[in-house]
């Protein structure tokens, strides 16, 4: 090939290529719209305390961000939105180890971003991210759960709660939570938490019935 | 000795704000570390440094670029650069706006409420990762490229000697400054804003820079061992054209996770997997062409260039290989496995490449012929060894998150704190390794051609 023949083909090959992505760019726009849901003026400011407090300096979103603290796409999903919005206006007051600094975010600006939160793990990300394999293998392969592991398991207690070494770290680790607690103040705490401690940021669980309630306290007393 | 163009004296005003910007990059870099183990120990919190650590380096290596490109112009049309005073107005200007962005991202940092909006945008800060610069600052820097641009544009104008070499670096900085554009338009949408964001940082990184990368490659092959215009013209021409034809549609590697088509999978999976080939093509180049000429004039600048053809292959390359087709990526997207690519694909793509411009270009500027090329080298160990040593903790971290958080679904914070403790703690080690590196190479670039025993003058005046 003579340095003409490959100056040309540069020249046009990339012009082509770019003309391609040009009109990818046109179609994905619209598939974006079906594929989201419809934007609020609550959504919107959402968006603008994300940008405001530069959250993508130290978190992901989609995956795509900083690195430093965990990928907020699904985290509606995971913590009640009331411990979220504790947590945004003051992470240390929730959790005294948090990395996350009081950023001074507004009872309105907070509420915002967990709209935002929100819309966004309603987004259709193709699957992402993928549900860990090992947590569903183990899941289907336990052949009997007992009634108070039913119930911590419906009521997401693993998405805060550590207990063997898996689950969330917002709330303490259950372990052990057998030897330190009764089963009354287990049963007080659950149903209204900032009954026993007026700082904490878990919800309250008196949605559930009483017969629930005695199940997973029994189930949390075993943990020795 | 003085250099031949006043405008080549202008590359060593950028090259000095880039070598500064450098040292400020892996300083806070180090101190970005270090919050990995203790969030609190400095006085502005994590992603203050990051946005400093991350828009230090886009400043420096654009510094470093434009520096490199007053002096090619000037060097292949053989003129004076068409306008020195707006040059020197621009570096300043460039300096000034730079300094603001820098302040603000500080006072952010101390007061985090003083983002306010302000007629639609952000004061100090964007939010937006790489792009923070506010809108002023986002039209003071175009204002810059367009004058920087203009400028080169000109000066190849004046003899309207056209070469290879110069089309394509005017126009990969041309494409550069284009894809800024993106990076400002105000969507509702999170979807769509990481969607345009993405032509701006992905087009810049595996677009516009790389065939910067492949025009300056081909310039430094010449200028080095005298390689034959036509020969490394032809191969930067089939290189530079390999990029961008797999880079644009490998765009669609960003697009899997992010709430856009499906079809992004394969598009992005098929022509993001061909992105190494054309990095491959610019490593046999350089060995290629170093092999057919014995005579080397410049031993520092040739083994500088060599060894970032061969790191933006490793690390541009392998490094994004590994993880870029969608059924990898689905486990490692958003993982420290994206980090190690990125610290590595940086390091071996453009920081050599600006490394290796300065000394290949420097030496002339300061008018020596032979130069003592031992502390080059000695920084260049340093930077390296510790740069691979780096990544290799960062990808260690990131096979630890991908299996412990994403395969067995262990908590991030769980992941972070106690198992990935040590490659923290080891990337800080070596981190410093890195500034020693960083160091030796900022004294050599300040003396170098000034220390009169280890120096051989030019024998002839070009004034």
């Amino acid at each position: 090939m003579s340095t003409r023949g490959a100056k040309l083909l540069f020249i046009y090959g990339s012009l082509l290529f770019f003309i391609i992505f040009i009109g990818l760019t046109f179609d994905t726009m619209k598939k974006i719209d079906e594929r989201t849901p419809p934007i609020t003026h609550k959504i919107e400011a959402g968006k603008k305390v994300w940008h405001k407090y530069d959250c993508i300096g130290c978190h992901t979103i989609l995956g795509n961000g900083s690195y430093f603290a965990p990928d907020m796409t699904k985290v509606v999903e995971r913590k009640p939105k009331d411990y979220l919005k504790k947590f945004i206006m003051d992470p240390k007051s929730v959790k005294s180890n948090a990395s996350m600094p009081n950023l001074g975010i507004s009872s309105e600006e907070a509420d915002n971003l967990i709209a935002l939160l929100d819309w966004i793990s309603k987004v259709d990300t193709n699957g992402w991210p993928p549900k860990p394999l090992l947590a569903s293998v183990v899941g289907a392969g336990i052949k009997t759960l007992t009634e108070g592991q039913k119930v911590f398991q419906s009521q997401g207690c693993i998405n805060c709660h550590i207990i063997n070494g898996i689950g969330g770290t917002s709330g303490p680790d259950l372990t052990k939570i057998g030897t330190k607690r009764d089963k009354n103040w287990l049963y007080e705490f659950i149903k209204n938490p900032q009954s026993k401690n007026p700082n904490s940021a878990m919800p309250s669980f008196d949605h559930l019935k009483d017969e629930e309630l005695n199940q997973l306290v029994e189930y949390l007393s075993s943990l020795k | 000795m003085i250099a031949k163009y006043e405008g080549q004296k202008i590359s060593v005003y950028f090259y000095t704000f880039a070598v500064l910007l450098f040292l400020v990059q892996v300083i806070v870099g180090i101190i970005a570390a270090g919050q990995f183990l203790e969030p609190d120990f400095f006085f502005l919190n994590f992603n203050t440094i990051r946005t400093l650590h991350i828009n230090a380096m886009v400043v420096w290596l654009l510094c470093g670029l434009m520096g490199a490109t007053y002096y090619v112009v000037t060097d292949e049309s053989q003129t004076e650069l068409w306008n020195v005073g707006l040059a020197k107005f621009q570096f300043w200007a460039t300096v000034i706006t730079i300094l603001l962005v820098v302040i603000g991202y500080i006072w952010m940092g101390l007061n985090p409420s003083a983002n306010k909006e302000i007629a639609g945008t952000l004061l100090l800060n964007e939010g937006r990762e790489y792009i923070e610069a506010p809108r002023w600052a986002d039209v003071l820097i175009a204002i810059s490229v367009i004058l920087f641009l203009l400028n080169s544009f000109m000066t190849v104008q004046k003899t309207k000697h056209w070469t290879g070499i110069q089309g394509t670096l005017i126009g990969g900085l041309t494409f550069l400054a284009l894809m800024y554009i993106p990076g400002m338009f105000y969507t509702k949408s999170m979807v769509k804003d990481q969607f345009w964001w993405w032509w701006v940082i992905h087009l810049w990184v595996e677009g516009a820079w790389e065939v910067i990368a492949g025009a300056l490659l081909a310039y430094m092959l010449i200028k080095t061992v005298g390689a034959k215009r036509e020969v490394v013209e032809k191969w930067m021409y089939i290189e530079v054209g390999l990029v961008l034809f797999t880079g644009i549609l490998g765009t669609g590697h960003h697009y899997y996770w992010i709430g856009t088509p499906s079809y992004w999978l394969w598009i992005g999976g098929i022509f993001s997997a061909l992105e190494p080939v054309p990095l491959l093509l610019m490593v046999w180049d350089a060995f290629r062409t170093t092999r057919e000429h014995r005579e080397v004039a410049n031993r520092a600048g040739l083994f500088f260039t060599v060894s970032h053809a061969l790191l933006n292959f490793l690390g541009a390359g392998l490094w994004g290989v590994f993880h870029t087709l969608p059924q990898v990526n689905k486990w490692t997207h958003g993982t420290q496995i994206t980090t190690s690519h990125g610290h590595l694909a940086f390091y071996g793509a453009y920081v050599l490449l600006v490394l290796a411009m300065i000394y290949v270009t420097l030496p002339s500027i300061r008018g020596v012929k032979e130069f003592n090329y031992s502390r080059a080298i000695q920084s260049f160990w340093w930077m390296t060894i510790s740069m691979i040593l780096i990544v290799l903790t960062i990808t260690g971290a990131g096979m630890v998150q991908t299996y412990m958080e994403r395969i067995i679904g262990l908590d991030y914070i769980s992941v972070k704190a106690e198992y990935n403790y040590w490659f923290w703690i080891w990337r800080i080690i070596f981190g410093f390794g890195f500034l020693i590196g960083t160091i030796i190479f900022i004294y050599d670039f300040f003396t170098l051609g000034k220390e009169k025993d280890v120096v051989i003058k030019a024998e002839t005046t070009n004034a």
